[in-house]
């Protein structure tokens, strides 16, 4: 947990306190990167020896965000030693070299540098240099880091991969633009979640060892691993939070794969400690009804929605855009198992900072059928990840019906918002279709908005996002928008501990809304195909039992505090950004 | 005391501007005095000794690499150049780089004379430059040790 704490921390000042590596045999000019880099306010470490700096990287993969190294050094070629970073450590490598010569930008291109800067370096450039630790940690799919951590960075399935380059420009909405694009056509019909068993995981390494790691793509995966009704969305979502796991655990992703199994289980389910924090759910059905009081970064309410943040964040964020791969729950426990998370309850262990790890919520959801409040966690994350933090146009005016949180404020959080509101909307209209005109569930989803978040979140938690779909057929929005809200997340590390905040709250609302007005399984199976992160699983049955009781709670309670849902959410957010 | 102290000022100023002005110095100097600041008050005579340090050991091997008897290794030199050439436009040596850059032409061309007379160059560049810096630091503690305060100066 400290560990969690400290990363989260560097988060959120980010890119203050980022950690680089400089490594120049020249001691003047490491002596002057040096005294640059601490004016732009980050953490240095320097060494005179590529050979050095390999040994320190190799002892501690998380140490350092970015690593930039000069050119000509004497005992190994400054593109060799590139190599070898991004081979092993997948960290962003800048190139340094007083050689204008465009063939050796070239070579730093090829050999995968992210920038290449020339001698003498000036101070501007080096302040924007993080800027390719997020672009990393946001595309990467094998690799890691974003800021901080890195592990925050979504891990990019195959899906996420073409999108990265987008993302620089226009992050936030080109994602949820592609994901909800991919979510349209599965979505629209109701999935069954997916539960992550034991077995189940086994046979997605054991598939994804055969083809390689790297080589591994859902299609393959799926179709080695096999299993009737298990969909691509849901190996990809799974992937997605597997790969980001294993970022998180070690740099040797070859090492983990070995053991993962069962560790990637567990870590998900004891990571955030999800299963701590107790939730003020309300609800006797939920488990661990205690404030959240746990989550660090987000209100106790928040808890689960921490946790559904932080798989945004992460990755789960991911997850949840792309199309309702994760599959996370199934509605009919069948082959996949039950759902555990959709029940709600381990959403009071959410914890925010487990998800921020990175951790792979799936695991957790395998967990969570014992329903264990860990369970939650897994749920929560996915359903955090779902909220589209980008309203489609679509949806705007379903979102900005009379909600207030609505407001265009911080872009996660408005979109967070318009979810809500849309969930809202979808939520009250009942079991039918999204509303959205949502006029008569405005003031109901406006009411659950502010019941408490944890109500809500429990049963979203994972599958509440995707909730969009199912709620709502003819409003395939709501899901994307679940799954924005995800990406949006993960888009950056800094912001990414304040998105989710903010999300978290944005996330309670709609949720629960959804989850709880609609049809509760609708909502959940279409959360859970959006989220991809779809961890929430829990048990199917349980899951209806569920909602009713969250939506009483929640309307009981209506005191969600607005900046739970995401006002507060908002300011962090701005400030990060 | 203070007529004093402002003279000094006045002689410093000057003097900086001097060496702009007859491209000893350029941009990158004063980018190195910008870095300095209460946290690293020393930070460019820190960075300047490295710097001179460093053309020391450049120029011994270049020289020794042009010593040879047999085949000169114009690859050896010019990695030395570019190393030079790379610490000296850190630190906004503007004269040394200068001639780094053509001495970097004269090891591709493989042109022995005029490698040696470049290095002949670049050695005495260099120690020019630091006598000249070495008077610049010697004006400061002056008029640190009159009382005064060392001021910035503008280049602009």
């Amino acid at each position: 947990m400290t560990v969690e704490r400290q990363d989260c921390v560097a988060l959120d000042q980010f890119p203050v306190g980022m950690r680089v590596l400089a490594v120049d045999d020249d001691q003047t000019c490491l002596r002057i990167l040096e005294s640059l880099l601490h004016r732009c306010q980050y953490h240095v470490t320097t060494t005179n020896q590529a050979q050095k700096a390999l040994e320190l990287l190799r002892e501690n993969k998380n140490k350092f965000d970015l690593v930039i190294s000069d050119v000509d050094m004497p005992d190994m070629d400054g593109f060799k030693l590139l190599e070898l970073v991004g081979l092993e450590m997948d960290l962003p490598v800048i190139m340094l070299s007083a050689h204008s010569d465009p063939k050796y930008v070239m070579k730093g291109v090829t050999h995968g540098a992210c920038d290449y800067l020339l001698k003498p370096v000036r101070i501007e450039e080096l302040k924007n240099i993080w800027q390719h630790v997020v672009r990393k940690n946001r595309g990467s799919n094998n690799g890691d880091k974003k800021d901080g951590s890195g592990n925050e960075g979504v891990a990019n399935s195959d899906q996420n991969n073409g999108r990265a380059n987008r993302k620089r420009k226009d992050q936030y909405n080109e994602d949820e633009d592609e994901e909800r694009d991919d979510n349209d056509d599965p979505s629209s019909q109701k999935k069954p979640r997916v539960v992550w068993t034991v077995e189940l995981h086994k046979k997605f390494v054991a598939a994804v060892n055969q083809l390689g790691f790297e080589k591994a793509m859902p299609k393959k995966i799926l179709d080695l691993m096999n299993v009737e009704k298990l969909t691509r969305e849901n190996v990809a979502s799974h992937l997605q939070k597997f790969r980001l796991y294993l970022k998180r655990i070690s740099g040797n992703q070859q090492a983990i794969m070995a053991n993962s199994d069962l560790h990637f289980l567990q870590m998900s389910n004891g990571l955030d400690g999800f299963h701590h924090r107790p939730i003020p759910v309300g609800s006797g059905q939920f488990h661990g009804g205690a404030a959240a009081a746990g989550m660090r970064p987000f209100p106790p309410n928040n808890g689960i929605l921490g946790r559904l943040n932080t798989p945004s964040g992460i990755g789960g964020v991911r997850n949840l855009s792309s199309p309702p791969s994760s599959g996370m729950f199934l509605q009919n426990p069948t082959d996949l198992g039950k759902f555990h998370h959709v029940s709600s309850l381990p959403l009071n262990h959410i914890d925010g900072g487990n998800i921020l790890q990175g951790l792979p919520i799936p695991l957790e959801f395998d967990q969570l059928q014992t329903n264990n409040n860990k369970s939650i966690i897994a749920g929560n994350s996915m359903a955090f990840p779902s909220f589209p933090t980008s309203l489609p146009n679509n949806n705007n005016h379903l979102v900005l019906e009379g909600h207030p949180q609505a407001s265009p404020s911080a872009f996660p959080g408005h979109q967070i918002n318009k979810r809500l509101e849309h969930w809202s909307n979808a939520v009250s209209s009942s079991s039918s279709t999204l509303p959205p005109p949502g006029q008569n569930s405005n003031s109901l989803i406006s009411h659950q908005f502010d019941a408490s978040s944890s109500n809500y979140s429990i049963p979203f938690c994972d599958s509440t996002i995707p909730l969009n779909p199912a709620l709502d057929h003819t409003n395939p929005r709501a899901f994307y928008r679940a799954t924005d809200l995800d990406s949006n997340a993960n888009v950056q590390p800094g912001v990414y501990y304040d998105s989710l905040q903010m999300r978290q709250s944005g996330n309670y609302g709609p949720t629960t809304d959804a989850m709880l007005s609609s049809n509760p399984k609708e909502g959940f199976t279409v959360g859970q195909q959006k989220l991809q992160s779809g961890f929430m699983g829990g048990e199917a049955g349980s899951l209806d039992d569920i909602v009713n009781s969250t939506m009483k709670q929640e309307q009981s309670q209506g005191d969600l505090s607005e900046g739970d849902l995401g006002y507060g959410g908002f300011s962090s957010l701005r400030t990060c950004i | 005391m203070d007529a004093h102290v402002a003279q000094l000022q006045m002689q410093y100023r000057n003097y900086i501007l001097s060496l702009y002005q007859q491209g000893f110095l350029d941009d990158q100097f004063t980018e190195l005095k910008s870095l300095q600041d209460d946290g690293s008050p020393d930070f460019v005579a820190e960075v300047l000794s490295l710097f001179f340090d460093d053309c020391v050991k450049l120029v011994g091997n270049m020289a020794r690499a042009l010593d040879q008897t047999g085949t000169v290794d114009f690859c050896q030199v010019g990695a030395n150049v570019h190393q030079l050439k790379g610490s000296s436009s850190s630190v906004g040596a503007k004269r040394v780089k200068g001639l780094c850059i053509n001495f970097k032409e004269l090891c591709e061309a493989k042109n022995y004379e005029g490698c040696v007379r470049c290095l002949q160059q670049v050695d005495i560049e260099y120690k020019t430059l630091k006598a000249k810096l070495q008077d610049m630091f010697n004006l400061e503690k002056q008029i640190v040790q009159a009382g005064g305060i060392v001021p910035q100066v503008d280049i602009n």
